[in-house]
Protein backbone atom coordinates (compact mmCIF):
# COMPACT_ATOMS: atom_id res chain seq x y z
CA UNK A 1 0.00 0.00 0.00
CA UNK A 2 2.82 2.45 1.17
CA UNK A 3 6.32 2.22 -0.68
CA UNK A 4 9.23 4.72 0.06
CA UNK A 5 12.28 3.93 -2.11
CA UNK A 6 15.67 5.52 -1.05
CA UNK A 7 12.97 8.99 -0.05
CA UNK A 8 15.39 11.92 1.29
CA UNK A 9 14.71 15.03 2.09
CA UNK A 10 17.59 17.57 2.24
CA UNK A 11 16.79 21.33 3.74
CA UNK A 12 20.44 22.67 2.51
CA UNK A 13 22.73 20.53 4.13
CA UNK A 14 20.59 18.86 6.44
CA UNK A 15 19.33 15.57 5.66
CA UNK A 16 15.95 15.57 7.44
CA UNK A 17 15.14 12.17 5.75
CA UNK A 18 18.36 9.80 4.44
CA UNK A 19 17.76 7.42 2.22
CA UNK A 20 14.60 5.83 3.63
CA UNK A 21 13.32 2.77 2.06
CA UNK A 22 10.30 0.68 3.18
CA UNK A 23 6.73 -0.87 2.85
CA UNK A 24 3.25 -0.73 4.06
CA UNK A 25 1.04 -3.58 3.84
CA UNK A 26 -2.64 -3.29 3.17
CA UNK A 27 -4.32 -4.36 6.48
CA UNK A 28 -1.23 -3.28 8.88
CA UNK A 29 -1.61 -1.32 11.65
CA UNK A 30 2.23 0.39 11.34
CA UNK A 31 3.76 2.96 13.15
CA UNK A 32 6.68 5.23 12.68
CA UNK A 33 8.65 5.64 15.62
CA UNK A 34 11.15 7.82 16.26
CA UNK A 35 12.76 10.65 18.82
CA UNK A 36 11.61 14.70 18.17
CA UNK A 37 13.31 15.51 14.87
CA UNK A 38 13.86 11.68 13.74
CA UNK A 39 11.99 12.96 10.49
CA UNK A 40 8.71 11.22 11.10
CA UNK A 41 6.86 14.16 10.03
CA UNK A 42 8.73 14.63 7.13
CA UNK A 43 8.37 11.47 5.83
CA UNK A 44 4.53 11.41 6.44
CA UNK A 45 4.71 15.06 4.70
CA UNK A 46 6.41 13.87 1.77
CA UNK A 47 3.37 10.87 1.53
CA UNK A 48 0.68 13.55 1.26
CA UNK A 49 2.91 15.64 -1.49
CA UNK A 50 3.29 18.29 1.31
CA UNK A 51 7.00 18.60 0.63
CA UNK A 52 8.84 16.84 -2.25
CA UNK A 53 11.46 14.52 -1.83
CA UNK A 54 15.53 15.35 -2.73
CA UNK A 55 15.61 12.23 -3.93
CA UNK A 56 14.14 9.08 -4.24
CA UNK A 57 10.39 8.15 -4.63
CA UNK A 58 7.03 7.35 -2.61
CA UNK A 59 4.20 6.08 -3.46
CA UNK A 60 0.58 4.76 -2.23
CA UNK A 61 -1.60 2.43 -4.07
CA UNK A 62 1.04 2.37 -6.77
CA UNK A 63 0.72 5.79 -7.54
CA UNK A 64 3.65 7.88 -7.02
CA UNK A 65 2.81 10.58 -4.16
CA UNK A 66 2.65 13.59 -6.74
CA UNK A 67 -0.17 12.52 -7.80
CA UNK A 68 -3.32 13.86 -6.45
CA UNK A 69 -5.07 10.46 -7.14
CA UNK A 70 -3.47 8.89 -4.35
CA UNK A 71 -5.05 10.45 -1.97
CA UNK A 72 -8.10 9.43 -3.18
CA UNK A 73 -8.74 6.92 -0.10
CA UNK A 74 -6.73 8.49 2.48
CA UNK A 75 -7.81 10.20 5.98
CA UNK A 76 -4.98 12.54 7.08
CA UNK A 77 -4.56 13.56 10.76
CA UNK A 78 -2.37 16.07 11.56
CA UNK A 79 -0.45 16.83 14.72
CA UNK A 80 -2.01 19.46 16.86
CA UNK A 81 -4.82 19.95 14.19
CA UNK A 82 -6.67 22.82 13.96
CA UNK A 83 -10.39 23.67 12.61
CA UNK A 84 -11.21 26.86 11.82
CA UNK A 85 -12.21 29.22 14.72
CA UNK A 86 -15.28 30.20 13.14
CA UNK A 87 -16.86 26.95 11.62
CA UNK A 88 -18.48 24.48 14.12
CA UNK A 89 -17.24 21.15 14.03
CA UNK A 90 -20.35 19.86 11.83
CA UNK A 91 -19.56 22.83 9.38
CA UNK A 92 -16.02 21.48 9.63
CA UNK A 93 -17.04 17.56 8.65
CA UNK A 94 -19.79 18.79 6.11
CA UNK A 95 -16.98 20.79 3.89
CA UNK A 96 -13.99 18.00 4.54
CA UNK A 97 -17.10 15.54 2.55
CA UNK A 98 -17.51 17.76 0.35
CA UNK A 99 -14.50 18.03 -1.06
CA UNK A 100 -14.86 14.53 -1.36
CA UNK A 101 -16.93 14.91 -3.76
CA UNK A 102 -20.00 13.56 -1.92
CA UNK A 103 -23.66 14.76 -2.28
CA UNK A 104 -25.36 16.84 -0.29
CA UNK A 105 -27.05 13.91 1.80
CA UNK A 106 -24.50 11.08 1.53
CA UNK A 107 -22.39 13.70 3.20
CA UNK A 108 -24.64 14.50 5.61
CA UNK A 109 -25.60 10.83 6.51
CA UNK A 110 -21.38 10.34 6.82
CA UNK A 111 -21.02 13.29 9.14
CA UNK A 112 -23.66 12.11 11.27
CA UNK A 113 -22.51 8.37 11.78
CA UNK A 114 -19.06 10.03 12.02
CA UNK A 115 -19.96 12.60 14.62
CA UNK A 116 -21.81 9.60 16.60
CA UNK A 117 -18.53 7.40 16.29
CA UNK A 118 -16.46 10.29 17.87
CA UNK A 119 -18.74 10.74 20.74
CA UNK A 120 -19.53 14.39 20.16
CA UNK A 121 -22.66 14.26 19.75
CA UNK A 122 -24.50 17.83 21.31
CA UNK A 123 -21.16 19.67 20.31
CA UNK A 124 -21.21 19.22 16.61
CA UNK A 125 -22.87 22.53 16.09
CA UNK A 126 -20.45 24.82 18.55
CA UNK A 127 -17.81 26.45 17.22
CA UNK A 128 -14.86 25.44 16.92
CA UNK A 129 -13.08 28.22 19.34
CA UNK A 130 -14.92 26.96 22.21
CA UNK A 131 -13.42 23.21 22.06
CA UNK A 132 -10.94 21.49 23.59
CA UNK A 133 -7.34 20.53 22.28
CA UNK A 134 -9.37 17.07 22.93
CA UNK A 135 -12.45 17.30 21.00
CA UNK A 136 -10.42 18.89 18.06
CA UNK A 137 -8.13 16.30 17.56
CA UNK A 138 -11.42 13.69 17.68
CA UNK A 139 -12.85 16.27 15.11
CA UNK A 140 -9.84 15.68 13.20
CA UNK A 141 -9.86 11.89 13.48
CA UNK A 142 -13.78 12.25 12.51
CA UNK A 143 -12.67 14.30 9.08
CA UNK A 144 -9.80 11.76 8.46
CA UNK A 145 -12.32 8.85 8.51
CA UNK A 146 -14.96 10.37 6.07
CA UNK A 147 -15.36 8.41 3.11
CA UNK A 148 -14.15 5.44 4.70
CA UNK A 149 -10.54 5.84 3.77
CA UNK A 150 -8.71 2.45 3.08
CA UNK A 151 -5.53 4.28 4.55
CA UNK A 152 -5.34 6.15 7.52
CA UNK A 153 -2.26 8.46 8.16
CA UNK A 154 -1.79 9.77 11.55
CA UNK A 155 0.46 12.29 12.98
CA UNK A 156 0.75 11.82 16.36
CA UNK A 157 -2.44 11.86 17.19
CA UNK A 158 -2.63 11.85 21.04
CA UNK A 159 0.12 14.89 20.93
CA UNK A 160 -1.12 17.12 23.84
CA UNK A 161 -3.91 14.93 25.07
CA UNK A 162 -4.66 14.28 28.53
CA UNK A 163 -4.50 10.25 29.83
CA UNK A 164 -7.86 9.73 29.21
CA UNK A 165 -8.08 11.43 25.55
CA UNK A 166 -5.08 9.28 24.71
CA UNK A 167 -7.22 6.23 26.03
CA UNK A 168 -10.14 7.33 23.99
CA UNK A 169 -8.34 7.92 20.68
CA UNK A 170 -6.48 4.49 21.38
CA UNK A 171 -9.63 2.63 21.87
CA UNK A 172 -11.20 4.75 18.73
CA UNK A 173 -8.24 2.77 16.40
CA UNK A 174 -8.47 -0.56 18.10
CA UNK A 175 -12.77 -0.39 16.93
CA UNK A 176 -11.30 -0.01 13.44
CA UNK A 177 -9.25 -2.65 13.08
CA UNK A 178 -12.30 -4.93 11.89
CA UNK A 179 -12.65 -2.32 9.36
CA UNK A 180 -9.46 -3.66 7.31
CA UNK A 181 -7.75 -0.44 7.19
CA UNK A 182 -4.12 0.18 6.86
CA UNK A 183 -2.90 2.36 9.31
CA UNK A 184 0.05 4.60 9.17
CA UNK A 185 0.51 6.18 13.18
CA UNK A 186 3.33 8.45 13.72
CA UNK A 187 4.05 8.56 17.19
CA UNK A 188 6.60 8.04 20.27
CA UNK A 189 4.02 7.17 22.48
CA UNK A 190 5.52 3.75 22.95
CA UNK A 191 3.08 1.79 25.14
CA UNK A 192 -0.01 2.86 22.66
CA UNK A 193 2.16 2.28 19.80
CA UNK A 194 2.56 -0.91 21.44
CA UNK A 195 -1.12 -1.84 21.87
CA UNK A 196 -2.13 -0.79 18.60
CA UNK A 197 0.37 -1.80 15.77
CA UNK A 198 1.54 -4.99 13.95
CA UNK A 199 4.61 -3.72 12.48
CA UNK A 200 6.81 -0.80 13.08
CA UNK A 201 10.23 1.50 11.83
CA UNK A 202 12.02 3.25 14.17
CA UNK A 203 14.02 6.15 12.70
CA UNK A 204 16.37 8.29 14.12
CA UNK A 205 18.33 11.45 12.61
CA UNK A 206 16.59 10.68 9.42
CA UNK A 207 18.02 7.04 8.91
CA UNK A 208 15.72 4.31 9.37
CA UNK A 209 17.35 1.91 12.19
CA UNK A 210 15.04 -0.97 12.32
CA UNK A 211 11.35 -2.08 10.46
CA UNK A 212 10.02 -5.05 11.58
CA UNK A 213 6.88 -6.84 13.33
CA UNK A 214 7.13 -5.27 16.92
CA UNK A 215 7.04 -9.36 18.03
CA UNK A 216 10.49 -9.46 16.10
CA UNK A 217 11.47 -6.11 17.61
CA UNK A 218 10.96 -6.96 20.80
CA UNK A 219 12.88 -9.89 22.43
CA UNK A 220 14.35 -11.43 25.32
CA UNK A 221 11.63 -9.79 27.72
CA UNK A 222 12.72 -6.42 26.38
CA UNK A 223 9.80 -3.71 25.77
CA UNK A 224 9.16 -1.56 22.95
CA UNK A 225 10.61 1.33 25.07
CA UNK A 226 14.59 -0.65 25.72
CA UNK A 227 14.32 -1.46 22.20
CA UNK A 228 13.80 2.02 21.06
CA UNK A 229 16.04 3.65 23.79
CA UNK A 230 18.86 0.93 23.19
CA UNK A 231 18.76 1.49 18.79
CA UNK A 232 18.34 5.16 18.98
CA UNK A 233 21.57 5.95 21.82
CA UNK A 234 23.12 3.22 19.06
CA UNK B 1 -26.22 19.92 -15.89
CA UNK B 2 -23.37 17.82 -14.35
CA UNK B 3 -20.32 19.81 -13.72
CA UNK B 4 -17.30 17.53 -14.96
CA UNK B 5 -15.56 15.95 -11.45
CA UNK B 6 -12.23 18.39 -11.91
CA UNK B 7 -14.22 21.34 -11.45
CA UNK B 8 -16.55 20.45 -8.30
CA UNK B 9 -12.98 21.35 -5.70
CA UNK B 10 -12.54 24.49 -7.57
CA UNK B 11 -15.52 25.74 -6.88
CA UNK B 12 -16.31 24.21 -3.46
CA UNK B 13 -12.84 25.96 -2.60
CA UNK B 14 -13.93 29.13 -3.95
CA UNK B 15 -17.48 28.76 -2.06
CA UNK B 16 -15.33 28.36 1.35
CA UNK B 17 -13.34 31.06 0.53
CA UNK B 18 -15.89 33.58 -0.40
CA UNK B 19 -17.81 32.43 2.96
CA UNK B 20 -15.19 32.85 4.97
CA UNK B 21 -14.35 36.43 3.84
CA UNK B 22 -18.04 37.70 3.87
CA UNK B 23 -18.55 36.60 7.52
CA UNK B 24 -15.60 38.72 8.54
CA UNK B 25 -16.54 41.74 10.64
CA UNK B 26 -13.86 44.02 8.48
CA UNK B 27 -16.10 43.43 5.58
CA UNK B 28 -18.96 43.71 6.70
CA UNK B 29 -18.11 47.06 7.73
CA UNK B 30 -15.98 48.41 4.94
CA UNK B 31 -19.39 47.40 2.94
CA UNK B 32 -21.66 49.51 4.66
CA UNK B 33 -19.11 52.70 5.16
CA UNK B 34 -18.48 52.23 1.16
CA UNK B 35 -22.71 51.76 0.45
CA UNK B 36 -23.24 54.67 3.00
CA UNK B 37 -20.57 56.96 1.50
CA UNK B 38 -22.49 56.58 -1.80
CA UNK B 39 -25.42 56.80 -0.53
CA UNK B 40 -24.42 60.56 0.51
CA UNK B 41 -23.21 61.48 -2.20
CA UNK B 42 -26.99 61.67 -3.86
CA UNK B 43 -27.26 65.45 -2.26
CA UNK B 44 -24.56 66.22 -5.04
CA UNK B 45 -26.94 65.52 -7.71
CA UNK B 46 -30.10 67.64 -6.48
CA UNK B 47 -27.72 70.73 -6.01
CA UNK B 48 -27.94 73.80 -8.52
CA UNK B 49 -24.82 74.82 -9.32
CA UNK B 50 -23.78 78.15 -10.85
CA UNK B 51 -20.36 79.26 -12.66
CA UNK B 52 -19.18 82.71 -13.39
CA UNK B 53 -23.22 84.00 -12.83
CA UNK B 54 -24.19 81.06 -15.32
CA UNK B 55 -26.30 77.85 -14.05
CA UNK B 56 -24.85 75.01 -14.93
CA UNK B 57 -27.06 71.59 -16.30
CA UNK B 58 -28.06 69.59 -13.77
CA UNK B 59 -27.52 66.67 -16.15
CA UNK B 60 -23.78 67.46 -17.10
CA UNK B 61 -23.04 67.79 -13.31
CA UNK B 62 -24.94 64.15 -12.57
CA UNK B 63 -22.82 63.20 -15.12
CA UNK B 64 -19.50 63.76 -13.94
CA UNK B 65 -20.14 63.42 -10.63
CA UNK B 66 -21.19 59.78 -11.29
CA UNK B 67 -18.55 59.45 -13.52
CA UNK B 68 -15.85 60.55 -10.39
CA UNK B 69 -17.38 58.47 -8.07
CA UNK B 70 -17.64 55.20 -10.01
CA UNK B 71 -13.56 55.22 -9.82
CA UNK B 72 -13.34 55.69 -6.70
CA UNK B 73 -15.60 52.94 -6.62
CA UNK B 74 -13.47 50.48 -8.40
CA UNK B 75 -9.82 51.87 -6.51
CA UNK B 76 -11.70 51.46 -3.40
CA UNK B 77 -12.59 47.87 -4.28
CA UNK B 78 -8.88 47.03 -5.53
CA UNK B 79 -7.49 48.11 -2.49
CA UNK B 80 -10.23 46.09 -0.83
CA UNK B 81 -9.40 43.16 -3.15
CA UNK B 82 -5.52 43.37 -2.57
CA UNK B 83 -5.91 43.87 1.52
CA UNK B 84 -8.44 40.31 1.07
CA UNK B 85 -5.87 38.84 -0.76
CA UNK B 86 -2.83 39.34 0.63
CA UNK B 87 -3.48 37.09 3.81
CA UNK B 88 -5.93 34.58 2.13
CA UNK B 89 -2.68 31.55 2.19
CA UNK B 90 -1.44 32.92 5.52
CA UNK B 91 -4.78 32.51 7.39
CA UNK B 92 -5.52 29.11 5.49
CA UNK B 93 -2.45 27.62 6.73
CA UNK B 94 -2.76 29.40 10.47
CA UNK B 95 -6.26 27.20 10.45
CA UNK B 96 -5.59 24.07 9.29
CA UNK B 97 -7.37 23.90 6.31
CA UNK B 98 -4.70 24.35 3.93
CA UNK B 99 -3.67 21.11 4.62
CA UNK B 100 -6.40 19.72 5.01
CA UNK B 101 -7.89 20.69 1.72
CA UNK B 102 -4.78 19.75 0.26
CA UNK B 103 -4.41 15.73 1.47
CA UNK B 104 -7.51 15.28 -0.19
CA UNK B 105 -7.38 14.60 -4.16
CA UNK B 106 -7.29 18.09 -4.44
CA UNK B 107 -4.29 19.64 -6.66
CA UNK B 108 -2.87 22.45 -5.60
CA UNK B 109 -3.79 24.10 -9.17
CA UNK B 110 -7.42 23.15 -8.46
CA UNK B 111 -6.77 25.31 -4.64
CA UNK B 112 -5.39 28.10 -6.01
CA UNK B 113 -7.82 28.14 -8.32
CA UNK B 114 -10.46 28.09 -6.35
CA UNK B 115 -9.09 30.67 -4.44
CA UNK B 116 -8.27 33.27 -6.85
CA UNK B 117 -12.35 32.70 -8.08
CA UNK B 118 -13.86 33.26 -4.71
CA UNK B 119 -12.07 36.49 -3.91
CA UNK B 120 -12.54 37.94 -8.05
CA UNK B 121 -16.53 36.60 -7.28
CA UNK B 122 -16.82 38.39 -3.99
CA UNK B 123 -15.00 41.74 -4.81
CA UNK B 124 -16.67 41.79 -8.15
CA UNK B 125 -20.11 41.33 -6.59
CA UNK B 126 -19.20 43.93 -3.69
CA UNK B 127 -18.03 46.68 -6.76
CA UNK B 128 -21.31 45.36 -8.74
CA UNK B 129 -23.54 46.22 -5.75
CA UNK B 130 -22.15 49.68 -5.02
CA UNK B 131 -21.99 50.52 -8.93
CA UNK B 132 -25.73 49.37 -8.79
CA UNK B 133 -26.42 51.67 -5.84
CA UNK B 134 -24.83 54.65 -7.99
CA UNK B 135 -26.96 53.06 -10.83
CA UNK B 136 -30.07 53.65 -8.74
CA UNK B 137 -28.89 57.07 -7.50
CA UNK B 138 -28.06 58.46 -10.93
CA UNK B 139 -31.25 56.89 -12.47
CA UNK B 140 -33.83 58.36 -10.18
CA UNK B 141 -32.12 61.98 -10.37
CA UNK B 142 -32.25 61.98 -14.05
CA UNK B 143 -35.47 60.17 -13.82
CA UNK B 144 -33.97 57.51 -16.75
CA UNK B 145 -31.69 54.48 -16.47
CA UNK B 146 -28.30 54.31 -17.57
CA UNK B 147 -27.48 50.26 -17.45
CA UNK B 148 -23.96 51.63 -18.83
CA UNK B 149 -22.97 51.34 -15.10
CA UNK B 150 -23.64 48.23 -14.54
CA UNK B 151 -21.56 46.94 -18.06
CA UNK B 152 -18.95 49.64 -16.82
CA UNK B 153 -18.73 47.54 -13.61
CA UNK B 154 -18.36 44.49 -14.72
CA UNK B 155 -15.72 45.41 -17.34
CA UNK B 156 -13.69 47.01 -14.37
CA UNK B 157 -13.51 43.36 -12.58
CA UNK B 158 -10.62 42.48 -15.24
CA UNK B 159 -8.37 44.83 -12.40
CA UNK B 160 -9.87 42.85 -9.48
CA UNK B 161 -8.11 39.74 -11.36
CA UNK B 162 -5.14 41.31 -11.69
CA UNK B 163 -4.85 42.47 -8.22
CA UNK B 164 -6.08 39.12 -6.55
CA UNK B 165 -3.30 36.88 -9.04
CA UNK B 166 -0.57 39.83 -8.69
CA UNK B 167 -0.71 39.93 -4.80
CA UNK B 168 -1.51 36.20 -4.53
CA UNK B 169 1.77 35.73 -6.24
CA UNK B 170 3.82 38.11 -4.14
CA UNK B 171 2.22 37.03 -0.73
CA UNK B 172 4.64 33.93 -1.63
CA UNK B 173 7.54 35.42 -1.74
CA UNK B 174 7.02 38.78 0.68
CA UNK B 175 5.09 39.60 3.64
CA UNK B 176 1.94 40.42 2.81
CA UNK B 177 1.61 43.71 3.43
CA UNK B 178 4.55 44.13 1.12
CA UNK B 179 2.66 42.45 -1.76
CA UNK B 180 -0.33 44.81 -0.66
CA UNK B 181 2.34 47.59 -1.12
CA UNK B 182 4.07 46.47 -3.82
CA UNK B 183 0.43 45.81 -6.04
CA UNK B 184 -0.42 49.19 -5.20
CA UNK B 185 2.65 50.67 -5.94
CA UNK B 186 2.29 49.08 -9.66
CA UNK B 187 -1.51 51.42 -9.52
CA UNK B 188 0.49 54.30 -8.60
CA UNK B 189 3.01 53.53 -11.55
CA UNK B 190 0.59 53.05 -13.81
CA UNK B 191 -1.35 56.59 -12.80
CA UNK B 192 2.16 58.15 -13.12
CA UNK B 193 3.14 56.50 -16.71
CA UNK B 194 -0.13 57.87 -17.97
CA UNK B 195 0.46 61.29 -16.82
CA UNK B 196 3.95 61.32 -18.06
CA UNK B 197 3.09 59.49 -21.06
CA UNK B 198 -0.19 62.51 -21.89
CA UNK B 199 2.71 64.81 -21.49
CA UNK B 200 5.17 63.03 -23.94
CA UNK B 201 2.35 63.17 -26.86
CA UNK B 202 1.44 66.61 -25.53
CA UNK B 203 1.73 69.03 -28.82
CA UNK B 204 3.27 71.71 -26.30
CA UNK B 205 6.05 69.41 -25.27
CA UNK B 206 6.57 68.02 -28.95
CA UNK B 207 7.34 71.75 -29.93
CA UNK B 208 9.15 72.73 -27.26
CA UNK B 209 11.35 69.60 -27.80
CA UNK B 210 14.57 70.19 -30.41
CA UNK B 211 14.87 67.35 -32.62
CA UNK B 212 18.58 66.78 -32.30
CA UNK B 213 18.06 66.32 -28.38
CA UNK B 214 19.00 62.32 -28.12
CA UNK B 215 18.37 62.01 -24.62
CA UNK B 216 15.12 64.08 -24.61
CA UNK B 217 14.33 62.04 -27.79
CA UNK B 218 15.01 58.57 -25.74
CA UNK B 219 13.05 59.27 -22.89
CA UNK B 220 10.38 60.04 -24.37
CA UNK B 221 10.69 56.49 -26.27
CA UNK B 222 11.33 55.17 -22.78
CA UNK B 223 7.53 57.05 -21.42
CA UNK B 224 6.37 55.05 -24.67
CA UNK B 225 7.29 51.74 -23.77
CA UNK B 226 6.46 51.91 -20.45
CA UNK B 227 3.08 52.97 -21.06
CA UNK B 228 2.12 50.27 -23.28
CA UNK B 229 3.78 47.66 -21.22
CA UNK B 230 2.81 48.55 -17.60
CA UNK B 231 -0.19 46.97 -16.41
CA UNK B 232 -3.31 49.26 -17.16
CA UNK B 233 -5.00 49.76 -14.72
CA UNK B 234 -6.45 53.39 -14.78
CA UNK B 235 -6.87 52.72 -18.79
CA UNK B 236 -9.14 49.33 -17.76
CA UNK B 237 -11.10 52.19 -15.63
CA UNK B 238 -11.53 54.72 -18.65
CA UNK B 239 -12.60 51.91 -20.93
CA UNK B 240 -14.71 50.58 -18.62
CA UNK B 241 -16.18 54.18 -18.06
CA UNK B 242 -17.08 54.30 -21.67
CA UNK B 243 -20.18 52.48 -21.56
CA UNK B 244 -21.55 54.94 -19.05
CA UNK B 245 -21.36 57.95 -21.31
CA UNK B 246 -22.67 55.93 -24.25
CA UNK B 247 -18.83 56.77 -26.11
CA UNK B 248 -17.87 54.86 -28.72
CA UNK B 249 -15.62 51.94 -28.67
CA UNK B 250 -13.15 51.88 -31.64
CA UNK B 251 -11.49 48.77 -32.70
CA UNK B 252 -8.73 46.72 -30.60
CA UNK B 253 -7.20 49.64 -29.20
CA UNK B 254 -10.05 50.64 -27.06
CA UNK B 255 -9.80 47.27 -25.65
CA UNK B 256 -6.02 46.90 -25.32
CA UNK B 257 -6.18 48.14 -21.47
CA UNK B 258 -8.32 44.71 -20.98
CA UNK B 259 -6.18 42.45 -23.19
CA UNK B 260 -3.16 44.15 -21.38
CA UNK B 261 -4.39 43.10 -18.07
CA UNK B 262 -5.87 39.40 -19.21
CA UNK B 263 -2.28 38.85 -20.44
CA UNK B 264 -0.91 39.69 -17.15
CA UNK B 265 -3.00 37.79 -14.92
CA UNK B 266 -2.06 35.00 -17.25
CA UNK B 267 1.61 35.41 -17.04
CA UNK B 268 1.03 36.00 -13.16
CA UNK B 269 -1.48 33.19 -12.75
CA UNK B 270 1.49 30.71 -14.76
CA UNK B 271 3.78 31.53 -12.06
CA UNK B 272 2.05 31.74 -9.05
CA UNK B 273 0.89 27.88 -10.08
CA UNK B 274 4.57 27.05 -10.35
CA UNK B 275 5.43 28.88 -6.97
CA UNK B 276 2.52 27.14 -5.08
CA UNK B 277 3.24 24.37 -6.57
CA UNK B 278 6.99 23.91 -4.88
CA UNK B 279 5.78 25.35 -1.98
CA UNK B 280 6.16 23.35 1.24
CA UNK B 281 2.65 22.79 2.97
CA UNK B 282 3.44 23.48 6.52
Amino acid sequence: MIELNAATKRYGSLAAVDDVSFSVRTGEYFALLGPNGAGKTTVVRMLLDFARPTSGSLSINGLSSTHAACRTSVGYLAENHRIPPHLSGWQYLRRCAELLDMDRSDAVDQCRRIVELIGMQGREHTRAKTYSKGMIQRFGLGAALIGDPKLLILDEPTAGLDPIGIREIRLLLESMKTREMTIFLNSHLLSEVEKICDTAAIINRGRLLVKDTISAIVKNGETLEDVFVRLVKG
Amino acid sequence: MNTPRSVRPIINIAKYTFADEVRQRSFVVMFVICALAIFLTRGCYQGSYVVNGQALDAGAVAGAVSKATFHVIAVAVMLLAALLSMRIFRRDRDDGMQSSILSKPITRRQYVTGKILGLWALSTLFMFILHAVLFLIVSVTLKEAVPGYLAASLACSSSLLFVVVAVLLLSLFVPDIVAFLCVMGIGVVDLATEGLYALSTSRMVTAMMPPSDALAQSSVSWVKVLHCGWPKLSRTQHFASAFIGGEGLHGFGAAYPVVNLLLYCLILGVVLFRRFGNEDIL
